[in-house]
């Protein structure tokens, strides 16, 4: 332990325990308290109108579900091309109350924060339940299963009736200690809402990664018969980290469901699992910054894009066609750029930052 | 930093810099005289059915462009803003919220799942939507939306009395093909209401369709079945895979209602100049119903549609697209209860508007030229243009098939 | 039993579509261990390409299919060239997410186009009377597909039997060190398996887009479907690939004849290709022909 508990240059740890510290100097603990306040104060200070608030929001929740995709494709190694399905999952246990008892009902506008935790749970248990095959197949394999997995969950929504066959089924609105929130407050409401369990969801992960549990999902993904020889069980370890990313995928799905009121397929569908899988890639897989970054940068392109478009359309009239291609074409651009270039994702950028910080003034 | 860290850097700030650039020089437009009213237009130029938003977009922008250009409000212009939402709900609701906070007076909408997501929001805001779905279940639990033309249930119910009405022998026996959404499953329970209601006719069967190369095999349950007419609700590109396999297994009736064949009428959404395109000779004999008026029909709607495309430069594709038609339609309700409200002398608000909207009836009814009847609202009756125009595919082109007309039936099963 | 056959001819139909579009898919797969999720994308622009050459540069369509052929082999090769070598080596999830990277940004240029949005059709060239045996039917568009699509495969086989250039194909998807100090350019075998895959994509999507129509939404949803087809034949078998994609066609083709519209089911056929799919990733992994090299956990 440095002498310095507010400035640490180089690496003075003695024991494990210092190691795996969350803050490694007061300094950290200090920045890391001043931004918290600051994002749960600034939308008091400068409100921002209902478009950005909903883009925000939505973010928050796609942190939520990357935390958990992350977990299984970045710190476990096992890639997935359903995750929006998992989500899904999490929206539709929602939808399903609505339909059981009223989208009305005491339970649903009152008792919210349960029905999220319940839905995280029956996410994590489609999440094991698609994590079985894991057990037996590896990479681009098990890569397929996820898919199809997909491709299997839209068809159910779309041809039950119970599901109202993938139309929206809608969602009350909340109450909370003053009373219920109206239209106006909604989206900054559900910002704090989002806000509160990403912190908690976030030092979960946090502490997660530092016990047992955590570390034997990277050894698993490292090697996974060394992991074998040390006493872990390769097949459950997988199939926990699917657990993992389904609890994760299923909280942000209900609080997707309590957002936008109402629940429609279209939300879940492989196109968004190819976002997820961008998002997590662009913010860096197997770190947790990443899982911040990521859905932060893909939606500020997204936005910035359409700006751009906009703007290119406004110059030239009747060249929307010209525009609107563009979309998809810097998306596409950026996600090639980054694994050409940056394949460790702007988390590297971050820890670059960091560590020129923690030397500076004296980089030599 | 590496060469190519350093690139992409400079790739991102390129962008940056290139947006408040453009936005830059799109603001340097000249200041208008008059009072500017927004509108908005949130649909899929790309994406999922983009080549029916395509054209519906450039109708709307076209002739809200003709509305500023010879001034029909006098110095007063309409501002439209069009976003694209890829088909994706939740887009639709971030451009939707946008709008708002731009302070649009009337929302123009597109896809049926979108409008049932934000029904809720158009009440709560109380703001007048027009969507380019024509959706019977929009109208449930809500009051704020409007139809431009009747709906499908109600086109639904018209094709099948016509095939009641025409058709030689006892019972006619009639198969469903619909899309796999809610957009396809709406008009099914009304038209089995229709039935019970004493519309003589047997539903064999409804069915579903996916991406499917190869229809052979519902075609030849449907004809095992003894099945004569299908009623198609749908997108095109089915339709036209349906009616080529039907063309190759040599089923398709080649006039209506010819036993032991099948003959296939359609939906709105079902037809058009795409449906030729994409099925080329097979699409001979089709029947189609819409309520809007088509190039191929020579006439005086058809000169002005054909003049508005000219004067903004769109292809000939676009100018003879049923869903160009569609938009410029939209957009004159639009233009008009915005007229109406300022020669009355009244503030254009969600308000005024809403209020214009649902006076539009008897006497005050809109004749827009573009449809095959006139547009009427009322506090009842939320579905624009009543009248249907069966068309029927000859040597290549949509022609109509005797006068206009309405549904019985769905008058009395509601 | 009329009803059985003309589902047998259909399934066979579907099916060989199916297999001359998994064929590309496996080639890539075989000689370089990427999963192409772009392939729906490049098949699209192959029959784009040979629409606009026949419609709007007025070349028969005999010469246009060849010259799309030609065109998308060396487009799909110069893919190749631009973005994946780059990547040869890096792990699999970065190669994955490169190719989806890839299908957004074709989707981008394709939607510049008219084709993103539009309709066309393939000017009839076949007769459109359909030729019968006792009851069955088949369209001469269908007829000719099949046999194109049997050529080609004929083709590959002779390709990847005896010319060198395929042999070495075959060596560098067994052993890239081992080919690589026998003097195989391993790159340039890569580059040729992206080639050869855009050459049958190209076919693939022009006798597509000659019986569905052009639609980019139609065309494109079919780099999803050739998962179930290669699974079920094995990720890195040319065999596997065609005899896979004629079975899914047929299951398809009777799914939809037995099983919609009794039991209240519909859509089936969309579906059970991807219920087998997991079934065969649980019990088979390998798929029907695929080498086995699995390991358990």
């Amino acid at each position: 332990m440095s002498a310095n508990r507010w400035l640490a240059t180089g690496n003075f740890f003695s024991t494990y325990q210092e190691e795996q510290r969350i803050f490694f100097t007061h300094s950290d603990r200090t920045i890391f308290s001043i931004f918290l306040v600051l994002i749960f104060v600034w939308p008091i200070l400068f409100p921002l109108s209902n478009k950005y608030m909903l883009v925000i929001d939505n973010t928050l929740i796609a942190i939520i579900a990357i935390i958990g995709l992350n977990l299984l494709t970045g710190f476990a190694g096992l890639i997935s091309i359903g995750h929006a399905a998992f989500v899904g999952i999490g929206a539709y246990t929602i939808a399903s109350f609505c339909t059981l008892i009223g989208e009305d009902h005491m339970l649903i506008t009152h008792a919210w924060p349960l029905l999220i935790l319940i839905s995280g749970g029956v996410g994590a248990f489609f999440g094991a339940i698609v994590g079985l095959p894991a057990m037996r197949l590896k990479h681009l394999y098990l890569a397929i299963a996820t898919l199809s997995f997909q491709m299997i969950f839209i068809w159910t929504i779309q041809f039950m009736d119970f599901f109202n066959q993938g139309q929206t089924i809608s969602v009350g609105r909340v109450y909370w200690i003053f009373g219920k929130v109206s239209r106006d407050q909604h989206y900054l409401f559900w910002y704090y809402a989002i806000l509160v369990f990403i912190v908690v969801l976030g030092f979960m992960v946090r502490n997660l990664l530092r016990t047992k549990y955590g570390r034997c999902l990277t050894a698993v993904r490292d090697n996974d018969r060394a992991a074998d020889a040390m006493g872990m069980h390769p097949g459950f370890t997988k199939v926990y980290a699917f657990g993992l990313a389904g609890f994760m995928a299923g909280i942000a799905g209900a609080l997707h469901a309590y957002l936008y009121r109402g629940v429609g397929f279209e939300s879940f569908t492989l196109n968004e699992s190819i976002t997820y899988l961008a998002m997590a890639i662009v913010g860096g897989l197997g770190t947790l910054p990443g899982s911040f970054l990521g859905p932060a940068a893909i939606k500020a392109l997204d936005l910035l894009v359409e700006y751009f478009a906009a703007n290119v359309a406004s110059l030239m009239p009747s060249s929307q066609d010209v525009a609107t291609g563009l979309r998809p074409l810097v998306f596409g651009l950026v996600i090639v750029l980054f694994l050409m270039f940056e394949p460790r994702g702007i988390a590297n950028w971050w820890r670059i930052v960091r560590s020129y910080f923690k030397l500076w003034p004296f980089r030599y | 930093m590496k060469k190519g860290k350093k690139f992409l850097v400079v790739v991102f700030l390129t962008l940056i810099a290139c947006a408040f650039l453009l936005n830059a020089c799109a603001k340097k437009e000249e200041e208008k005289e008059g009072v500017v009213y927004k509108l908005g237009l949130s649909l899929a130029i790309t994406g999922p059915t983009s080549d029916a938003g395509n054209p519906y977009s450039k109708g709307v922008e076209d002739y809200f462009n003709y509305v500023n250009d010879t001034k029909m409000l006098g110095n007063d212009t309409i501002e439209c803003i069009i976003k694209d939402d890829q088909y994706k709900t939740d887009i639709t609701k971030r451009n939707f919220e946008d709008f708002l906070s731009n302070g649009i007076v009337l929302y123009l909408n597109y896809s049926t799942g979108s409008t049932l997501a934000l029904k809720k929001d158009f009440d709560e805001e109380k703001i007048p939507t027009i969507p380019a779905s024509f959706h019977a279940g929009n109208l449930v639990d809500s009051s704020y939306i409007f139809l431009p033309i009747a709906s499908y249930s109600e086109q639904t119910v018209g094709l099948a009395e016509y095939v009641v009405n025409n058709h030689q022998g006892d019972m006619a026996k009639v198969a469903m093909f619909i899309h796999p959404s809610a957009f396809g499953r709406g008009p099914v329970e009304d038209l089995q209401k229709a039935v019970e209601a004493g519309l003589k006719m047997d539903i064999i069967e409804v069915v579903e369709h996916g991406k499917d190369l190869d229809n052979t095999a519902m075609l030849q349950r449907l004809l095992s079945k003894n099945v004569q007419y299908v009623i198609c609700h749908t997108v095109q590109s089915p339709v036209a895979t349906l009616l080529t396999d039907a063309e190759r297994l040599g089923i398709a009736a080649k006039s209506f209602g010819e036993s032991g064949k099948l003959t296939f009428l359609g939906v709105h959404y079902t037809g058009g100049n795409d449906l030729i395109a994409l099925a080329g000779a097979a699409s001979e004999s089709f029947l189609w119903t819409t309520s809007y008026v088509l190039t191929s029909e020579p006439g005086k709607w058809t000169d002005k549609q054909l003049d508005l495309a000219k004067k903004y430069n769109r292809d000939d594709k676009t100018a003879n697209s049923h869903n160009y038609t569609n938009g410029i339609m939209v957009a004159q309700v639009a233009a008009e209860v915005i007229l109406r409200a300022k020669d009355k002398g009244l503030e254009i608000t969600r308000d005024n508007l809403y209020k214009e909207l649902l006076a539009m009836n008897g006497g005050n009814a809109f004749e827009p030229g573009s449809t095959v009847g006139p547009v009427t609202y009322s506090e009842t009756d939320r579905a624009g243009v009543d009248q249907l125009q069966l068309y029927v595919v000859k040597d290549g082109v949509f022609t109509a098939v005797g006068s206009t007309f309405q549904s019985e039936y769905i008058k009395k099963i509601k | 039993m009329t009803y059985f056959f003309q589902l047998v001819v259909s399934g066979i139909v579907v099916g060989s579509i199916y297999a001359l579009s998994a064929l590309g898919f496996v080639l890539i797969y075989k000689s370089s261990r990427v999963l192409n999720i772009a392939h729906g994308q490049i098949i699209a622009a192959g029959a784009f390409i040979t629409y606009a050459l026949t419609v709007w540069a007025g070349i028969p369509i005999y010469i246009s299919f060849v010259l799309s052929m030609i065109i998308t082999f060396f487009l799909a090769m110069s893919v190749e060239r631009i973005f994946l070598r780059r990547l040869i080596g890096e792990p699999i999830i970065s190669v994955i997410m490169v190719t989806i990277g890839l299908m957004s940004i074709l989707d981008g240029l394709i939607y510049l186009t008219p084709f993103g949005a539009e309709n066309f059709s393939f000017p009839k060239f076949l007769p459109n009377t359909p030729i019968l045996f006792g009851g069955v039917s088949i369209s001469w568009t269908q007829l000719v597909g099949v046999i194109i699509t049997i050529l080609m495969i004929i083709g590959f086989s002779w390709f990847f039997k005896k010319s060198t250039m395929g042999i070495s194909m075959r060596a560098v998807s067994d052993d890239q060190l081992a080919s690589m100090s026998v003097g195989i350019s391993v790159p340039k075998v890569f580059g040729l398996a992206w080639a050869t895959a855009g050459l049958s994509a190209a076919a693939a999507g022009t006798i597509l887009g000659n019986i569905t129509g052009l639609n980019f939404d139609t065309l494109h949803a079919f780099g999803i479907i050739v998962f179930p087809v290669v699974i079920l034949g094995g990720l890195d078998s040319v065999l596997g690939a065609v005899v896979a994609g004629i079975i899914m066609g047929l299951i398809q083709q009777f799914a939809k004849g037995y099983l919609d519209g009794n039991f209240g089911l519909y859509g089936t056929g969309q579906v059970l290709p991807y219920i087998i799919l997991l079934v065969i990733l649980l019990f088979k992994p390998h798929g029907l022909f695929g080498i086995h090299e699995i390991e358990r956990v």
